[in-house]
């Protein structure tokens, strides 16, 4: 059965059984990854899926069902409808109805182009290049190259129809270095049209993996705290779910009902950017057209993040900010492209008005020692101790402490040096950002 | 718990262009599970070892091929012409994993429920491996066509397919089902629905300082078939179901959570027979109550007593991860080449069993086909064992240790845990504590993750106490624990007498695997206690 006929079938048996209104999300892709490990090929995986959901209103209430069998449109429904049935929520979320789009273009990714040998070669070339940089790298851990294709159909009862394509590449490697007993990993990845950049990516990973060696804790204390890049949009990503209108509705999120107030420091505007070239798209996981947005101005918060759900129970408009995880997934809410927008600040100028505290570019644990509701953070960092505007060493096995709500109200300078960290189920970028003050936990 | 950072981001990035790219889902989608928040007891007393639980229906050749397509999920002729087909590049050794997995989720918001999600992920992967290179594609159509141009996708990365066919694959089947009383396929969600309102109704009914009650409730099935050319023709049937209990408790501006997540690997009747909701739903909001009024916890380098359960996760990451081939057979660990030598102190004996009977991290067979044991990893200090997959078994020259695992047909397989756990000792649960000048009681912990090359972990405490003199003297918030897995083993000085596991998710190279983690109570002589360092008068 094809997946227009499974549709045609899926609406019209849902009409039949009763069903106010009816969607379908399609999702179909292609991937391709190879890891490189001591010349060879070690690992290696191509795949082709496909996987369709349903989603139903029955007397006011949603049900969602997803399958990988495109068969039996008639069975879906049912368990669609079944779960329709079960929902107590009075909530009423509307599905959208047929919308214009503004045209978005998305750049091919690097490895688009590339045949397969290509890929495999731009990989073991990639382990090479970290082998020779210096001669305390020893092995890599993983060194990855990958490359997706996709394709996403989205149709409803209403008239809604949105499709849109996408692919990507990334690159990404983890060397290990050594001296005498010391071992340290390092790390770096390229994304989208940088993918291809064998050699930058090698040379950040191995920097980063030298820089560790000698790297000791420091004495526990409040520290001036300047966050690197990764650092700052890791935490803006672990604490992302405080602007979901969805969180602050249910009473889970400290920024409830303070639209309008200021919650950062006026060097803080942080923008959710659905046209950024990272990552552009032209609507969000309901079929409603994306908007750019400040979301934070100047330290003032401007809007929480809406779908339609949220915004008619708010009694605005959606912002476009519908997500849907996966094609199984039910409709939530993410931010699109999220960013904190770059200062002028340069590193010279930033480690200038750090003067002496820590420099952290590495944190781990976002998963465990993070708080979203409460906004709290404890988490193992690694940096550098800098001293009178100068890096004196590197620092490890520190935990830094703090409140999210907090940590924005305390920033003192902000960086121009703006990158976009490992996507973690969305994209989170940032600049170096300076704090007055965190907890840090050492010796 | 991810394996350690950049590998968590490792199987995010697939995560993220896979999931929401192409929009193929993992099994655990609902956030609790995705972000690894490992919960606390799960009560489910360790049983003792080595009792296999499962039901093996029929063997041996000659089976009626129709019967099989009914059960399994592929013809026995189909799963031979994959396999040569897979082998004709050269592959020393192919197999076939095919997966067809249901599962209903539904989310209930104080009370009332707010969403409810049926997904069946069905799929089929093809492995080669040629000496210790491999080779790994997967597609989601199931039919003979798909699945013989998935072995042929899956070959030519070895190379031209110009290899004649090296005689006839022989497969045996059988097959594995665990024993359930009450099937998931014959409840509805109003019985679903009726568990969740419980727990809802108990944190909500706790104190006055809950002010939110959040319960996930999750159910699936998944159906295995593999064909290897070992001769491995088995199916497998592997229910699970697993209920998050979260209370949210507020005073003003300040807001805690408490929550709890126990699992089995089990049918509906769980609920009845194995996990009290109530109990758990209690102890949720306790922690959430508790928390609400406790000052953050002081920072610095202490004794730490873990409680048991879900303290297990500091083995689990401290040791656990860097025991596995793809750490060791890659020379990426710390415990390299250590078998034999004490790499813990006397009082730590530690195992990885994935044969427990009904247990969250149990498993019938493994996701290459092999048999899970009882993997003996520590004895009295001494390293014993690692955990090993066919691929890891080539690396090291050793073994496979039935440790094969994978999240379904979207991953490979590698060697990853199934339940692992500290042995219970000798020592005093009260002792430990009252023999303590001042240090912290972790009396439950959240996640952890670990970089196994350097074996630096970290993991949080959800719920802490303050031991001063020793007697707890103050709940205490806020503390995560670091250190590195190699330091801390040996500084393990009391080991209680009761073990006891609990369930989370382990997310590393082959996706997001069910593990338990469990210990005894123990004591570490130092660590390093994070946090934003208070004050306990």
């Amino acid at each position: 059965m094809t997946y227009q006929e499974f549709a045609k079938r899926a609406m019209e048996y849902a009409a039949k059984t009763g069903c106010e209104s009816s969607e379908l999300y399609f999702a179909s892709g292609e991937s391709f990854e190879v890891n490189a490990n001591a010349g060879e090929i070690d690992r290696y995986s191509v795949s082709r899926e496909a996987g369709v959901s349903v989603r139903v209103s029955l007397n006011g209430k949603e049900g969602y069902a997803y399958t990988e069998r495109i068969d039996e449109p008639e069975k879906l429904v049912d368990h669609a409808a079944d779960n329709a049935r079960c929902i107590e929520s009075d909530d009423d979320h509307p599905m959208q109805t047929k919308q214009a789009y503004r045209e978005v273009t998305r750049a091919d990714s690097a490895l688009k182009s590339k045949t397969e040998s290509e890929r495999i070669a731009l990989t073991k070339h990639l382990e090479e290049i970290c082998l020779a940089l210096d001669p305390r790298v020893k092995r890599v851990v993983y060194c990855t190259a990958g490359y997706d294709s996709g394709a996403v159909v989205m149709e409803n009862s209403l008239g809604l129809y949105a499709e849109r394509n996408t692919n990507s590449s990334y690159l990404y490697v983890m060397p290990t270095v050594e001296e005498g007993l010391e071992l340290q990993t390092g790390f770096a990845f390229r994304m989208g049209a940088d993918a291809a950049d064998a050699e930058g990516c090698a040379k950040e990973a191995v920097e980063d993996a030298l820089g560790k060696l000698g790297a000791s804790p420091v004495d526990s204390g409040c520290y001036r705290v300047l966050l690197k890049p990764f650092a700052m949009s890791d935490l803006l990503s672990a604490f992302a779910s405080m602007f979901s209108a969805d969180e602050a509705q249910k009473g889970c999120s400290l920024l409830a009902g303070k639209e309008g107030q200021t919650i950062a420091s006026p060097l803080v505007t942080v923008w959710d950017d659905p046209f950024d070239a990272v990552a552009p798209r032209a609507f969000d996981g309901e079929g409603t057209p994306c908007v750019k947005k400040a979301v934070i101005e100047n330290g003032v918060l401007k809007t929480l993040l809406h779908n339609l759900k949220t915004a008619k129970k708010a009694g605005v408009e959606s912002t476009g900010n519908a997500s849907r995880r996966s094609a199984a997934s039910a409709v939530s809410i993410a931010p699109t492209v999220f960013r904190v927008d770059a200062g002028i600040l340069d590193c010279d100028a930033l480690l200038k008005e750090l003067g002496t505290g820590l420099v952290i570019s590495e944190l781990e644990g976002l998963h465990a020692g993070v708080d979203a509701v409460s906004g709290d953070f404890s988490l193992k960092a690694a940096g550098f101790l800098v001293e009178n505007g100068a890096v004196v060493r590197p620092v490890s096995n520190i935990t830094i402490a703090g409140n999210f709500v907090g940590l924005m109200k305390d920033v003192v300078a902000v960086g121009s040096d703006l990158r976009f960290g490992m996507p973690q189920g969305g994209y989170f970028g940032s600049p170096s950002i300076l704090v007055s003050g965190l907890a840090v936990a050492g010796n | 718990m991810k394996i350690f950072r950049n590998c968590f981001q490792n199987y995010l990035v697939h995560f993220q262009l896979y999931m929401l790219l192409r929009a193929v889902i993992p099994v655990d989608d609902c956030r609790a599970v995705l972000y690894h928040e490992y919960t606390a007891p799960s009560g489910a007393a360790y049983a003792g070892a080595g009792k296999r639980c499962i039901h093996f229906q029929t063997g041996g050749m000659g089976l009626n091929p129709t019967g099989l397509t009914t059960t399994g999920l592929v013809s026995e002729e189909t799963a031979r012409a994959v396999l040569h087909e897979a082998q004709k590049s050269g592959a020393d050794y192919a197999e076939l994993f095919l997966e067809d997995n249901e599962s209903t989720r539904i989310e209930m918001i104080d009370g009332k429920v707010e969403s409810a999600n049926y997904a069946r992920i069905a799929g089929a992967g093809v492995r080669v491996l040629l000496g210790t290179q491999s080779a790994y594609a997967y597609c989601a159509d199931v039919d003979e066509q798909s699945l013989l141009e998935t072995a042929r996708a899956a070959a030519a990365a070895l190379g031209e397919a110009k290899f004649a066919p090296n005689g006839e694959i022989r497969l045996s089947l059988n097959r594995f089902t665990t024993p359930v009383k009450q099937r998931f396929d014959t409840i509805g969600n109003a019985d679903r629905v009726g568990v969740m309102r419980t727990g809802a109704r108990v944190i909500k009914s706790a104190s006055s300082e809950v002010t939110q009650a959040l319960v996930r409730y999750l159910d699936q099935v998944q159906r295995v078939t593999i064909a290897n050319t070992d001769g491995v023709f088995v199916t497998d049937e592997r229910p699970r179901t697993r209920i998050f209990l979260q209370a949210v408790a507020m005073n003003g501006t300040e807001a805690q959570t408490g929550y709890e997540g126990p699992g089995c690997c089990r049918g509906f009747e769980t609920y009845r027979d194995v996990i009290d909701v109530e109990h758990y739903a209690k102890s949720a909001a306790n922690m959430a109550v508790t928390m609400l009024h406790a000052p953050e916890c002081p920072a610095g380098n202490l004794p730490v007593v873990i409680d048991g359960g879900f303290g297990g996760v500091i083995f689990h990451e401290a040791c656990g991860h860097s025991l596995e081939a793809t750490a060791v057979g890659r020379n990426n660990s710390v415990f390299c080449g250590k078998l034999g030598t004490k790499i813990a102190a006397d009082c730590v004996s530690a195992v990885d069993d994935g044969t427990l009977p009904g247990e969250w991290g149990s498993i019938n067979v493994d996701d290459e086909g092999g048999t899970p044991q009882r993997n003996l990893l520590i004895e009295n200090g001494i390293l014993k064992g690692y955990l090993i997959d066919k691929l890891g078994s080539r690396r090291m020259g050793m073994p496979s240790t039935g440790s094969s695992r994978r999240q379904g047909y979207m991953f490979a397989p590698t060697s990853r845990m199934t339940n692992t756990f500290i042995c219970a000792g000798n020592d005093d649960d009260e002792e430990m504590i009252s023999s303590m000048t001042e240090g912290l009681f972790a009396k439950k912990m959240g996640g952890g993750s670990v970089n196994p090359p350097t074996g630096e972990f970290n993991f949080s405490v959800s719920e802490g106490y303050w031991v001063k003199n020793g007697k707890i003297v103050s709940p205490v918030r806020g503390a995560t624990l670091i250190g590195k897995g190699s330091e801390v083993l040996h500084k393990i000085d009391r080991v209680g007498k009761h073990m006891w596991m609990s369930p989370g998710m382990c997310g590393s190279l082959s996706g997001s695997v069910p593990t338990n983690v469990g210990q005894a109570r123990i004591r570490v002589s130092g660590m390093t206690i994070g946090g934003k360092g208070g004050t306990i008068e």
